[in-house]
């Protein structure tokens, strides 16, 4: 209706002075009209698919050389270190020794500073921030590529990390980054089943069948981590092996099964399966290989690691397996201190230090399975979450996948995460 | 002298829209801007290198598949149960408030006296602590050898398994996290009760209980609602204290889904359009609570 101005039946009404009340009631019809215009414009413009990622996707079988750019370069050689101020590190919680972080505080003249972020999705969105700039980060494979060719990180300068020939040969020329051009290997991994042995009577064949098994209702934790969690799924209930499928029926098949974790066991998500399972709040957790040898650390007084247990598939080609990495953000204010750490992080008796306080394995030759355990620092019990240089050869591992497939894995774990 | 009132009024005139200018632009940036933004992620329909999408700056180029989806998932889909879950777990914690709020907001404006000042201290004492840490902390009190449970094994009870992803624990921790927020306006709205109007109820012969029902409880129920509006709006798009005293998806509230796709993964365009259906239920609800108050003032009037 519009107002006519030769219509003698309207006049307009003299202004009203606006109360309080009115500038609400105004702010609510905007806010309604505003929200509802959507609906009212009832188009059908679907997000589009995207079946492509607009660049090479790495895989074991093929891998990929991340490329150099003109508008990227990496520093020069021959640079004195940065010092002073604050050294700052983008990185998981409790993932780095503090003793670690204070040593090269002091020998360097910096301070060292941790970001902590929970996944990857956190780390992008903290590193891709406007202002902002860290001096390490810690990508996985999987979003390694992305973030080269979106110029996150730059690349690397060997001639400062020497300590690169003490990595596993396989890690000096990933897959994922041939020549390791932009990053070297942090830490690696399998995921499995972390238990508490002292309530846990009998493992089945299938170590996975724990996480449905009725008698620990309420006890039962999988990893807050879809592709973990959906991964574990389709191989535990052999949908299928491949475990970054594109497939809807198998992605939801599987969704479907951890949905029913939920009214079978009230199924909870986390990533502290370190300190849930040795703090007896959680029975069944599905973890990575790390947390159960971080989890004697935080065992209460008076208990001894045997209360713990770890379960991974006995076949190297049914292992899930993984790694992070270590890369310098394009924007890191001291870079040559950067490639300091990193060879530091590459240092034998130095990553051991480290692995002394995350548990998680460095690749490095020198310590090897039989040398942790013989220093103590992997309890006998938990041999089963050492990884071994042939789960790398056969094991399964999470790749960078293309927008749809991850869009894909994403909806079916909202949800799995609205409670099915 | 005439001539000068005049100016003066012209001034006054355009002093209080003058005053009015710093909580307009106030308004338009931390509300309407981020609310824009959150349109312009919903709507759009293109993505970046992450997956992402790219905010539709532009009216003209909004997509409304995602936001169509998303309402759907919600009437009959997978998010239908979550935001059954959010009424029914906001409703029971506004319950449990008025149970154990309306008494004390009570008590402080008509019986506490000289100790006024002190309760109202102790219920504002809340807000010296972190949100977060107060709900940390009630973790330790609940867990299977908390204190909870030593008190209740005092008194020959069983154990509970208060952490173990179950609805009743969600709920009392809302209705605790909240309380204040409901106490306070209730408290203002009972101690501006004329005392003469009840002292009047009780000449007549009426009994504490009937005073209370038809003198003290119809007048104070716009601060009633008031309080109720004031918890259930922050309360429903809550998910931090689920996250810490559940975590399990069987409890998850809208929030957490909201939290999930925002936080996590490229979908920000689902998570911005549970956002904007969120703030459309809200509205629904802070409609009827402006034609209450409008009302109650014509009534008043």
């Amino acid at each position: 209706m519009s107002f006519d101005p030769t219509d003698p039946s309207v006049r307009p009404r003299p202004r009203p002075r606006l109360s309080r009340r009115d500038l609400l009631r105004g702010g609510l019809w905007l806010g309604a009209g505003i929200g509802a215009a959507p609906i009212l414009a009832a188009c059908n413009n679907a997000f589009p698919a995207v079946e492509s990622a607009g660049y090479k996707l790495a895989r074991p079988n093929d891998p990929v050389t991340l490329p150099f750019k003109d508008s990227n370069p990496p520093i020069d050689d021959g640079l004195d270190p940065e010092t002073g101020g604050a050294f700052k590190i983008l990185n998981y919680e409790a993932y780095m020794a503090p003793g670690v972080m204070k040593d090269f505080g002091a020998k360097n003249d910096v301070e060292v500073q941790v970001t902590p972020y929970s996944n990857y999705d956190e780390m992008l969105a903290k590193l891709r921030t406007p202002g902002e700039s860290f001096d390490l980060v810690f990508p996985g494979p999987n979003v390694l590529s992305k973030m080269v060719y979106a110029e996150l990180i730059q690349p690397m300068n060997h001639s400062y990390v020497p300590n690169l020939v003490n990595l596993w040969k396989e890690y000096q020329d990933p897959w994922y980054d041939r020549g390791a051009r932009y990053t070297v290997p942090y830490t690696i991994y399998g995921t499995g089943v972390m238990y508490r042995a002292d309530r846990v009577t009998s493992i089945p064949e299938n170590g996975y069948d724990l996480l449905w098994d009725d008698q620990y209702s309420g006890e039962v934790n999988l990893l807050d981590d879809s592709s973990e969690a959906i991964g574990m799924s389709l191989l535990r209930n052999h949908i299928s092996t491949d475990i970054n499928t594109g497939n809807p029926a198998f992605v939801q098949e599987a969704t479907n099964s951890l949905i029913d974790l939920i009214s079978l066991v009230n199924v909870k998500t986390d990533v502290s399966a370190y300190s849930q399972v040795p703090e007896g709040t959680s029975t069944i957790h599905q973890a990575w290989s790390g947390d159960p040898i971080a989890g004697q650390y935080y065992l209460p007084k008076g208990e001894t690691p045997d209360v713990l247990g770890y379960w991974r598939p006995d076949k190297p080609a049914a292992r899930v397996i993984g790694s992070d990495n270590i890369a310098i953000p394009k924007g890191a204010s001291k870079p040559v201190l950067s490639h300091l750490m990193i060879n530091d992080l590459l240092d034998n008796d130095i990553a051991l230090q480290n692995f002394g306080f995350n548990g998680y394995q460095p690749p490095l030759t020198k310590l090897s399975a039989r040398y942790l355990i013989d220093r103590g620092l992997i309890p006998e019990n938990l041999m089963s979450a050492v990884v071994l240089p042939e789960d790398f050869d056969f094991g399964l591992t999470f790749y960078e996948v293309t927008p749809d497939v991850e869009a894909l894995w994403r909806q079916f774990w909202s949800e799995f995460k609205a409670g099915g | 002298m005439a001539e000068q009132e005049t100016r003066r009024d012209r001034a006054t005139r355009r002093l209080w829209p003058a005053l009015a200018l710093p909580g307009t632009f106030w308004l338009i940036a931390l509300f309407l801007v981020p609310f824009y933004a959150v349109m312009a992620v919903a709507f759009s329909g293109s993505i970046n290198i992450f997956g992402e999408p790219v905010p539709a700056w532009n009216p003209l180029d909004w997509k409304y598949g995602t936001f169509r989806q998303v309402v759907s998932d919600s009437i009959s889909g997978p998010y239908q149960e979550v935001w059954i879950r959010t009424g029914v777990y906001s409703v029971l914690a506004l319950a449990l408030c008025i149970v154990i709020g309306y008494p004390v907001a009570y008590y402080t404006a008509r019986l506490a006296g000289k100790r006024r000042g002190l309760i109202l201290a102790l219920l504002l004492a809340p807000w010296w602590i972190n949100y977060i840490t107060r709900m940390l902390a009630w973790v330790n009190l609940l867990q299977e050898d908390g204190y909870v449970n030593k008190t209740l094994g005092f008194f020959g009870i069983a154990p509970v398994s208060w952490l173990a992803g179950n609805a009743y624990t969600v709920v009392i921790a809302l209705a605790y996290g909240y309380l204040p927020f409901f106490i306070i306006p209730l408290y203002a709205s009972l101690d501006r009760i004329d005392p003469r109007l009840l002292e009047a109820s009780r000449d007549l012969g009426m009994s504490p209980v009937q005073t209370f029902l038809r003198v003290t409880l119809p007048l104070s129920k716009l601060g009633l609602i008031t309080a109720l509006v004031l918890t259930a709006l922050p309360m429903a798009g809550d998910y931090y204290t689920n996250t810490i005293v559940s975590g399990s998806p069987n409890t998850n509230m809208i929030g957490n889904q909201i939290e999930l796709f925002l936080l996590q993964g490229p979908l920000k365009h689902y998570g911005a359009s549970l956002v904007l259906l969120l703030s459309l239920v809200l509205l629904f609800f802070m409609g009827y609570y402006l034609i209450l108050t409008q009302r109650a003032g014509r009534d008043a009037r």
